[in-house]
Order: structure tokens, then sequence, then C-alpha cells
């Protein structure tokens, strides 16, 4: 199958400087494609050349072959609806004189809306959910009501293409995805062909056949979301580094953003975190975050606190998953902390498994390293050893560890003790 | 949820039709304002008089109707004096008020007026060269004055528009740019030749605030092909005019070839302005307010608003030049003046009483 819309190596300047720098990429027919990139690699420049609001100064576009910028405005407006990423209508027009008007490329300069034209304004107003607005004056309605409407009049265009410049930027996420869906249902029952620019990552991914990342107006990547979107290229194009993980219900990728991380900083102290679950994912974090060397144990394979280590590089003590402490990572466990300048402990609970961890906490108290517990909830509530760990968790107070209500405050305390130390 | 469907969904043949009763009814009005304005005046002639004065004047049904007993005298007041003057206030007013609609919808700005490219002021420089200096006046004779003034107003417009376009695109907020620019240095100079003719220069200020007062059936000759023409233009493009206030862009996307429009409308509505000022002097505030006042009424759509917009203006023109006329009589105030004292306070008007954002 030939392809609909052929991009072949486009390049567009405003003035001397050079926006678009030979871009070049082909979409089929229905398909759903989605281009991103960092504010200026250029996907609304690339997106204003391909609805002809710019003309490339080298390259052209080919839709079924034939140049875009050889056919008439009004043939073009026959077979390429565009919506922008917001409207302004200055003059008080109703809600259907302005979808009415996605009518004008079929209506001759005498010829007045017939039926049909009738007929396709209400279908499009039905398909935006736009009816009941139809004879408010379209300055006086919100500005998600507003791209609904301006959706609605690129629909009545009966197009083939339609392009659109981040079209739920100035939405909220229910309204967000009510567009996507509707464009989505276009697409699939229609056989509408799509090309949007996002600025949502994650939205792009959910609702893209296939994605355009940009990167300074060439196209870095072109492909299936989850080619497209990995860590190492977001990371090139983006400089950020962030977290793929697979939609639990979509199956499609989908980005977690991470907050900036300096890495260590020399000389602040090692410190080790006895976690396990999910309790210790946050002080994980914030600990690298404050530039500490951290290290962590013993974890179970794929529990949430494994994952985050995981991430975020540290070295830390593994067991296989759903698996008792063994000797072996009780050892490997033991010997972090003995290279550790101090001891975190969080609020896990404490079974028969994980009993190991409390024992090798109380010798890094017997080797006098300083020892934090962060107890957000009391021991009786998480001892599950019929008061074997209590036992032990309170001979670690007596023993002089350090109580913490919350993780918030253990990079600063750990400071302070690590600090009086020296 | 039925009746408010009824009342939401526009039924296409109740629009048409009552678009049409709009028109129907501001041509009546019309009618009505040119044999009541020619009524008035010093000599007292009855407004069935200059009805049937007018109707025998008509081709085919004219022969058809007797003539009444007025004196010879009353029909060549009515014809030689103030008929001319008349039908001249409704082409300048229909001019003007058309043009102001053009305009304002095809730069989406509600500002805008058909002086808005400079050509008030480079009409002005015209006409001041043209009173002052005698520019033209030996070959030119009564002419002279609205030929310099119409080509001052139209060189001013080119001027603009070639200052405005960059890289083949017009963009709206650069003519508007422009067009002030141009217009300020022209006043400027305007003003200058005032200061320094050492003239009396009550005739040029007489002008610059707009008259019909000494005007004739030669004006409206000279006026009607470019009112006619330029209207006509206008009326074909109105269904483009609409999509034009969604912007340049959405315009384009709707098969609009948007610079061509631009070119042939700000043509067509420019050379119709000027015109009007060439023949009339710079008559403020119609071609502002009136395209405003009855948008308010009859909506955005230009199919309706510009034909409308056309007749109100010509009427309210109408209207003002006879006051103009009698309000201060025997001497004449400038019909700008009644516009203007008419044009301000409503617009403030409108102002006040507009809740919603836009217009």
């Amino acid at each position: 199958m030939p392809f609909y819309l052929d991009v072949l190596g486009v390049e567009c300047s405003y003035g001397a400087v050079k926006v678009i720098d030979g871009m070049a990429f082909s979409i089929k027919q229905g398909c759903f494609a989605g281009i991103i990139g960092p504010n200026g690699s250029g996907k609304s420049t690339l997106l204003r050349c391909i609805s002809r609001a710019l003309k490339p100064v080298r390259g052209t576009v080919l839709l079924e072959g034939e140049s875009l910028y050889k056919m008439s405005p009004r043939e073009a407006a026959r077979k390429m609806a565009v919506v922008p990423q917001e409207t302004a209508v200055n003059f008080p027009f109703t809600v259907e004189e302005i979808i009415m008007m996605g009518r004008s490329p079929h209506l001759g300069r005498f010829q007045a809306e017939g039926k049909r034209d009738y007929e396709i304004t209400g279908r499009s107003m039905d398909l935006t959910n736009t009816r009941h607005l139809a004879g408010r004056q379209v300055t006086a309605i919100s500005g998600g009501e507003r791209q609904r409407v301006i959706i609605a009049k690129a629909l009545a265009q009966e197009p083939e293409l339609i392009l659109l410049d981040e079209p739920t930027s100035h939405l909220d996420i229910n309204q967000q995805v009510e567009i996507l869906s509707l464009l989505q249902r276009m697409n699939r029952e229609g056989g509408l062909t799509i090309l949007a620019v996002f600025h949502d990552l994650n939205l792009a991914a959910q609702f893209c056949d296939l994605m355009i990342l940009m990167q300074k107006g060439k196209a870095y990547r072109v492909g299936k979301p989850e080619d497209v979107l990995t860590v190492d290229s977001i990371k090139e194009v983006y400089g950020t580094r962030v977290l793929i993980k697979k939609h639990p219900v979509t199956g499609r990728p989908a980005v977690f953003l991470l907050t900036r991380r300096e890495g260590e900083v020399p000389g602040k102290g090692r410190i080790h975190v006895v976690c396990g679950g999910g309790a210790g994912a946050a002080v994980l974090g914030l600990l690298a975050e404050h530039g500490f060397a951290v290290t962590a144990g013993v974890l179970n394979m794929g529990d949430i606190d494994w994952e985050t280590a995981k991430f975020l590089e540290l070295e830390m003590t593994e067991e296989a998953p759903f698996s008792d402490i063994s000797d072996r990572s009780y050892r490997e466990n033991m010997e972090m902390i003995q290279r550790a300048d101090a001891c975190v402990l969080v609020s896990i609970p404490f079974g028969r498994g994980n009993l190991k961890n409390l024992e090798a906490v109380s010798r890094a108290c017997a080797w006098g390293k300083p020892v934090l517990l962060v107890e957000e909830r009391e021991i009786g509530e998480r001892d599950f050893t019929g008061g074997e760990a209590t036992l032990m968790y309170n001979q670690l107070k007596e023993q002089g560890a350090v109580v913490l209500q919350g993780g918030a405050e253990v990079p600063e305390v750990l400071a302070g003790l690590l600090q009086a130390r020296l | 949820m039925e009746v408010l469907k009824e009342v939401c969904f526009l039924n296409p043949q109740r629009r048409v039709w009552r678009w049409r009763m709009i028109n129907a009814m501001l041509f009546g009005v019309l009618g009505l304002a040119v044999v009541v304005c020619s009524t008035i005046g010093p000599a007292q002639i009855s407004p069935l008089d200059v009805m049937v004065m007018l109707v025998r004047k008509l081709p085919w049904v004219g022969s058809m109707v007797p003539p009444g007993d007025w004196p010879e005298s009353h029909e060549t007041i009515i014809f030689q004096m103030r008929l001319a003057r008349v039908v001249l206030a409704v082409l300048v007013g229909a001019g003007l008020a058309s043009s102001g609609v053009v305009l304002q919808g095809l730069l989406q700005n509600p500002m805008a007026d058909p002086y808005i490219l400079g050509i008030s002021s480079g009409a002005a420089l015209g006409a001041t060269a043209a009173m002052l200096f005698g520019l033209g006046m030996h070959t030119l004779g009564v002419f002279a004055l609205p030929l310099t003034a119409f080509a001052g107003a139209v060189a001013t417009a080119i001027t603009v528009y070639n200052v405005a376009r960059v890289g083949g695109r017009t963009p709206v907020s650069t003519l508007i740019l422009a067009g002030i620019a141009v217009g300020s240095f022209l006043s400027a100079v305007t003003s200058y030749f005032m200061i320094t003719s050492g003239q009396n220069i009550h005739q040029v200020v007489f002008w610059l605030m707009g008259g019909l007062a000494g005007r004739g059936w030669d004006h409206v000759l000279v006026l009607l092909p470019y009112i006619v023409a330029g209207l006509a233009v206008m009326l074909l493009n109105v269904r483009k005019l609409n999509v034009m206030l969604l912007g340049d862009e959405p315009a384009q996307h709707l098969g609009v070839d948007v610079e061509r429009l631009k070119q042939v409308l700000l043509g067509a509505a420019t050379l119709t302005a000027a015109a009007a000022v060439a023949v009339s002097g710079v008559i403020g505030f119609v071609g502002l307010i009136i395209p405003h006042a009855v948008r308010l009424v009859v909506g955005p759509d230009h199919r309706v608003l510009l034909p409308a917009a056309t007749l109100a203006g010509a009427i309210f023109l109408t209207a003002a030049d006879t006051l103009a006329r009698v309000a201060a009589a025997p001497g004449e105030i400038p019909v700008g003046v009644i516009t203007a004292l008419c044009g301000g306070p409503f617009f403030i008007y409108l102002l006040r009483k507009k809740k919603e954002p836009g217009f």
C-alpha cells in the first residue's frame, strides 16, 4: 500500500533561522500519528508546513502522491482539516454557524447551504457532543467547549486527513480523553487519517499508532510508541531521566517523570537502608537525591523497593521473589552495613521471613553505627512473628537508635548525626 | 429538551426570510428618508409632491402619473439642489459603512474603519495641496479637489499595503500598524502645510471635518461607479469574509486564498472609501459605528450584515446631512461634526452595554 502522506526532505526557516531541517517521514491512510519533541524542536512549525500555512524552503509534502503546495486552497481544504491549539473568535457567531463554516470548501460562491450540509453539521455536533451549544455564541462558551466546536467544524469539512496542534493542551484530563477518544473512533471507524502534535508523551503513547520524535528540526525516531518512547531516546532528546513502564491496562508505554538527581556528593556519607515491599522507596529516593551514597537490603526481586533501587542504580542485596532471607544474602547485607556510616530501618512489617533484617540492624547498633528508625506505624501493628520482632525492635531503641515519625526528615537528621561523629 | 432544540437550531428557510425582511425594511426606510430629507429646507415642499416628482422620473411607470400643481421652481429645487445632495449622502454613507464592515471583517479587528489604512490622511494631504497650492486647479477645475484627494488616498493605501507586506504575506497587525504610522506621518505633513502656507486655512479645516455642501450631480456621477463596483466585489465575497473572521490561517484551512482575498477586498474597500472621502471630505464614525450597530441587531454573518449596514449607513448619513444643512441655517455644520456628535456617545453606549467579551 502506498503512503498517504509523504513528508520529503522538508526544510523550513523563519528568517535566517532554520526550524525544520530535512524532515522526512511517511504515514499510511487511516493512521493515527503523533508528533512529539521538546519545545522548539519544530513540531508546530512542521504542522504549519503540512497545513500549507508555511511553504518549505526545500523539499515537499505529497498527499496521495500529489504535491500539497500545487493544490488550490479549496482542493486542499476538502481533503485536509486543521485544528489549531486555540482559536480566538472575536465576533459573536453562534456555534452552529461556526461549524457550518466547515462546509464552505464544498459550497460554491452563490450556493446556499443545503439539506445535506445541515445533516453533516448536525452529525459533527453529535460526534463532538456540541449539539446543546448550537445556538450559543461562540464568544460565550468555555475553552474546552470551543475546542470541541472547532473540532466539529473540522469534521464538517469531511476531511480525509486532520491535523491537530496540541488539541488538548488547554483542556482538563476528562476533556482530553473525551476528545482523543472521539478522534480515535473517527480514525478506527471512519478511516480518518490523523496527524497531531502532542505535548504530553503519555497521551501520545495512549492514542497513536505511529510516533514521530523530533529533535532540532529533524526526525530523531519514527515508529511504534514502544520503539520511540525509550529511556534512552527521551534522555537523548529531552535530556531528562524518566522511567518507562508498560501501562497496566493498555499495554502502551507509560512515561514517569523523576525529580532531578544530582548524583553522589563525595564525603556526604554512605547510608544503608533496610527496607522491603514498598516501605522504603521514598526514603531511598530522598537520600539519593540529597547526595548520600545509598545501599539497600535485603530486597525481594520485583517488589517496589527493589525496582526503585534498581532504577536509582543503587547497590543492594537481592533475594529471590517471595523468599525468606537466606544466609548468603544476610551476610551480603551485613557487609553493606559494615561499609555504611549509618543505617536506616524503615517501617516494614516483620514476619518469619525477614526477621533477619531486624537482626542485622541490631548488629549495626552493637557496632556503634548511628541507627535511625522510621516509625510510621507502631511496631505492634506490623509484628507478625508473635512478639519476637517487637522485643528486638524495642531493644534497638534501648541501644540508642533514633526514632523518627516520618521519612521526610531522614536526610537532615542523618546529616546532623554524621556531622556530630566527625 | 424539544423546545430548546427548536430555539437553538436555525431554520435555514426562516433565516433567509428574516434576512430578506431586514433588508427590505431598511430599503423602505431609505426610500422614505430620501423623500423626507428632500422636503426639508427653506422652501416648503410637501412629501407627496416629492414622491410624485420622483415617480414621474421613473421609466415606463413615470409617464402614467399626472404632474401635480406644484410651481416649476419646486421641481428645480428638488432635482437640481436637494436631491443631488441627498443621493450623494446615500452613496457616501453606503460606501463608508460597507467599507467599514469589510475592513473590520478582513482585519478581524472590531476597531477597524475605512480610514485604518491611512487613506483619510492621504486624502487630506491631497486635498490640502489642491486647496493651498492650487494643485491641478487649472487643468481639472472643480474636480481638482476630489481627484487629488482620491489620488492621495489610493497612493497611501498602496504604500501601507506594501510596507506591511513581509515575505509574500500581509499580517493583519502589521497592516494596522503600518496604516497608523503612514497616516500619522501624512497628517503631520498636512499640518505643516496648513501652518506655513500663510493662507486662510478655514476651507481646509472645513474639508477635513467632512461635508457635502456645494456638491451636485457631477459628484454623484463621479462617485457612483466606484460605489457600485466596490459593493459588487464586496458582495461577491461575503461568505469568504465570514470565514476570514476565524483568522488568516483558519480561513486558509477552509479553502480561502487569504492573500488574494485581502488584495481584492482591501482594494474594493479602499477604492470605495477613497472615492467617498474624495467627494465629501473626512466624515468620521459612519464606517465604525454603523457596522457595529447593525451587527448588534442582525449578527455577524456578512451575508446579511453587509447589505444591511450599507443601507443603514446610507440612511444615517442622509439624515445627518439634512441635519447639517438645516440645524444652523442659513449656515452649515460640517456633517462630520454631526456624525461624531452622534457616533461618540453611541459608541460609548455600545461599549458599556456589552457584557460579553468580543464584539
